[in-house]
């Protein structure tokens, strides 16, 4: 009853003195406000993060590269050793327990030729795997098989750009193109893969400019053998993201039992992950501070009006007391009113926030994300702002002597 | 309960009861003896002014008996209750349902309509609000200001800002009404038509202390008060 009478009791504060109360409660709306955007920028930057990994193979990927060690060694299987090979791969999925799919890649540039149209472009020789892995497949036709990895067969699938590029209108699959002066078999074309951070820019354009062939036909054209045949790197995905570390030990071991030497690089998204948290957790906390100090200012502003309202109503108060309004009940609406006038400042601010946000995506082009979450944080700050500010002048209101009180002009 | 029963009025007809009272205020090394045993007893129904000039102790008299203050020693029965050593939350409960006030300069609320601030007495009490509309607005009939309820203070004048008050003294239906100088901001033409109004609450049994050092306004009651130097020198009309 008394709680809903303080808070129309703060809310008609509000409204006589309406240019006043806007002014002082500016820095609850800054507060307010930048822990909107900065919520909203952490979590829409943690959810695109986490969109890209899901179309780029989740979070369980593993990448291997070639990392030649500038060690000095005379182990002779170190000598030999060549860097990654597609046996490397073979080894990987043999035996390593930890991953359920090993991705080998060997790419590079070759002279593509259709009828009159020649041209250098980027090949890569892939597996099956690599559908899975990159969440990517054919979308007309299909993608490489098993069967064409053990016949190293001549078959080529296109990334969009390429069929396009090299096909135009023209349906490409069961067409022969030239390939290092080779006849491929088109049997697919490749979905159009698409991810926008910025809903501008494709990251992931690179791949429908691919053109895909069985890494096995890619060694052996080189006039290498399967086993020994340079790859560019691997991608694998571990089971289960609770055995990341191990995992990432197990590539380890087993390419350094190849190899002999540590000439390769092995980085799971897990750990990076990991690493962004910790960075993110900084950039969040740095918001946050600047939040956390507008609040306080504005927590102090909000004393001040409370306080200058409570000389203002010295006999309010002396009269409320006469008719019988106990310490606590004074405590209660004093304190109510600065709540009230609070989130009412918190309300303005998660305005601000949105204002802030729309401000950003425009001119930094960062994606931001309200949830229902940020704006229940932004006004329990508020609330507990107007709550700790609000105590010193209700006590002093509570303390009042009802004599002394009537007494003031 | 020992106390009253030396006196000649039977306990139950003493409303209030006032015995060897004195008030000190202890401001730094001279000490002021406002009051200096003061020994008062009214009964139920009586319409009492107390009277004396500025400085007599006549205000803090009023403190006490309205229990907005403690005596420093002495006792103080109000309708049953020890109030003398109650603490200030008791006090405010005391206020709230056995207490109304009128004041001189009628202490309303600004903000707040005519209807509100007659209900404030009845939300302390932690009424409900359409009760405390309800015995507001009856309040305000008796004052004969329920046409008014939903004006601002400031939109009535002097006397109506004081009818405003009695109804806000009236409304938690109080066992004393206790008026300070209900008088002093207004002329004598409604000054005395106020009177009029606390003189018909006299005829249906309210108790009324009227505290005032105009002695035209004190002789339209049934008794009076004279204090002096923190002490009672005259106590007429008691027989």
């Amino acid at each position: 009853m008394l709680i809903f009478e303080s808070i129309l009791d703060g809310l008609r504060d509000i409204k006589d003195h309406f240019g006043r109360t806007m002014l002082q409660l500016l820095g609850i709306i800054l507060g307010a406000g930048s822990i909107v955007t900065t919520f909203s920028l952490s979590v829409a930057g943690k959810s695109a993060a986490m969109e890209y990994y899901k179309v780029s193979g989740g979070i369980q990927k593993i990448w291997v590269s070639n990392h030649p060690t500038g060690k000095i060694t005379l182990d002779a299987k170190a000598l030999a050793s060549q860097g990654l090979t597609y046996g490397d791969a073979l080894a990987l999925r043999r035996d390593a327990k930890e991953l359920d799919l090993v991705s080998p890649v060997a790419n590079s540039d070759m002279d593509i030729r259709y009828r009159t149209v020649e041209k250098p472009r980027s090949v890569m020789g892939v597996t099956p795997a690599y559908s899975p892995m990159n969440d990517f497949r054919a979308g007309t036709g299909r993608f490489i098989t098993d069967n064409d990895l053990t016949s190293s067969a001549r078959v080529v699938v296109l990334g969009t750009e390429r069929a396009t590029e090299f096909f135009g209108s023209e349906n490409p699959i069961g067409k022969t193109m030239t390939i290092n002066g080779t006849g491929y078999q088109v049997v697919g074309v490749m979905e159009e893969k698409y991810f926008s951070f910025d809903q501008k820019r494709n990251v992931m354009r690179w791949m429908n400019r691919q053109m895909y062939i069985p890494i096995t036909t890619y060694v052996t054209r080189k006039g290498e053998s399967p086993a020994h045949g340079k790859i560019s790197f691997m991608h694998t995905r571990m089971r289960d993201i609770q055995k990341a570390d191990a995992a990432v030990d197990e590539i380890k071991h087993i390419l350094k039992r190849e190899h002999g030497v540590t000439d390769f690089e092995v980085i799971s998204r897990v750990a990076n992950l990991r690493r962004n948290e910790q960075n993110n957790k900084m950039y969040d906390m740095t918001f946050m501070i600047c939040g956390i100090i507008s609040l306080l200012v504005g927590g102090i502003v909000v004393m001040n009006i409370q306080l200058a309202s409570f000389n203002e109503r010295v006999r309010e108060v002396g009269t409320r007391k006469a008719v019988g309004a106990s310490p606590a009940q004074i405590f209660f609406q004093f304190l109510s009113e600065s709540i009230v006038v609070s989130i009412f400042g918190g309300i303005l601010g998660i305005f601000a926030g949105k204002l802030f946000t729309m401000g950003i995506e425009l001119l930094l082009k960062r994606p931001t994300f309200i949830t229902p979450s940020t704006i229940v944080n932004a006004l329990i700050f508020a609330a507990g702002t107007g709550l700790f500010f609000g105590m010193y002048p209700a006590i002093r209101a509570s303390r009042l002597n009802p004599i002394e009180a009537l007494r003031t002009e | 309960m020992s106390a009253l029963a030396e006196y000649d009025i039977e306990p139950a007809r003493a409303l209030i009861h006032l015995e060897n009272i004195s008030k000190t205020y202890d401001a730094g090394e001279n000490a002021v003896q406002a009051l200096r045993g003061v020994d008062v007893e009214i009964v139920r129904g009586e319409f009492v002014a107390i009277i004396g000039p500025s400085g007599s102790g006549k205000s803090t008299l009023m403190h006490i008996l309205g229990c907005l203050d403690s005596p420093s020693t002495g006792q103080y029965w109000l309708d049953g209750e020890d109030v003398a050593t109650m603490t200030s939350r008791e006090l405010a409960r005391i206020r709230n349902q056995k207490i109304g006030f009128v004041f001189q300069t009628f202490n309303l609320l600004p903000r707040a309509t005519v209807l509100k601030n007659v209900e404030l007495p009845l939300l302390y009490a932690g009424m409900n609000s359409t009760d405390r509309r309800a015995r507001a607005f009856e309040a305000l009939k008796r004052v004969g200001l329920d046409h008014r309820a939903k004006h601002r203070p400031n939109e009535l004048s002097g006397g109506q800002r004081q009818r405003v008050a009695i109804a806000r003294a009236l409304v938690n239906d109080p066992s004393l009404i206790l008026a300070d100088e209900p008088t002093g901001n207004l002329d004598t033409k409604t000054g005395g038509e106020i009177i009029d109004i606390f003189e018909n609450l006299a005829k249906n049994n309210q108790t009324i202390i009227l505290v005032t050092h105009d002695p035209v306004i004190a002789a339209r009651t049934q008794r009076r008060i004279t204090i002096v130097d923190g002490l009672i020198v005259q106590g007429e009309g008691l027989e």
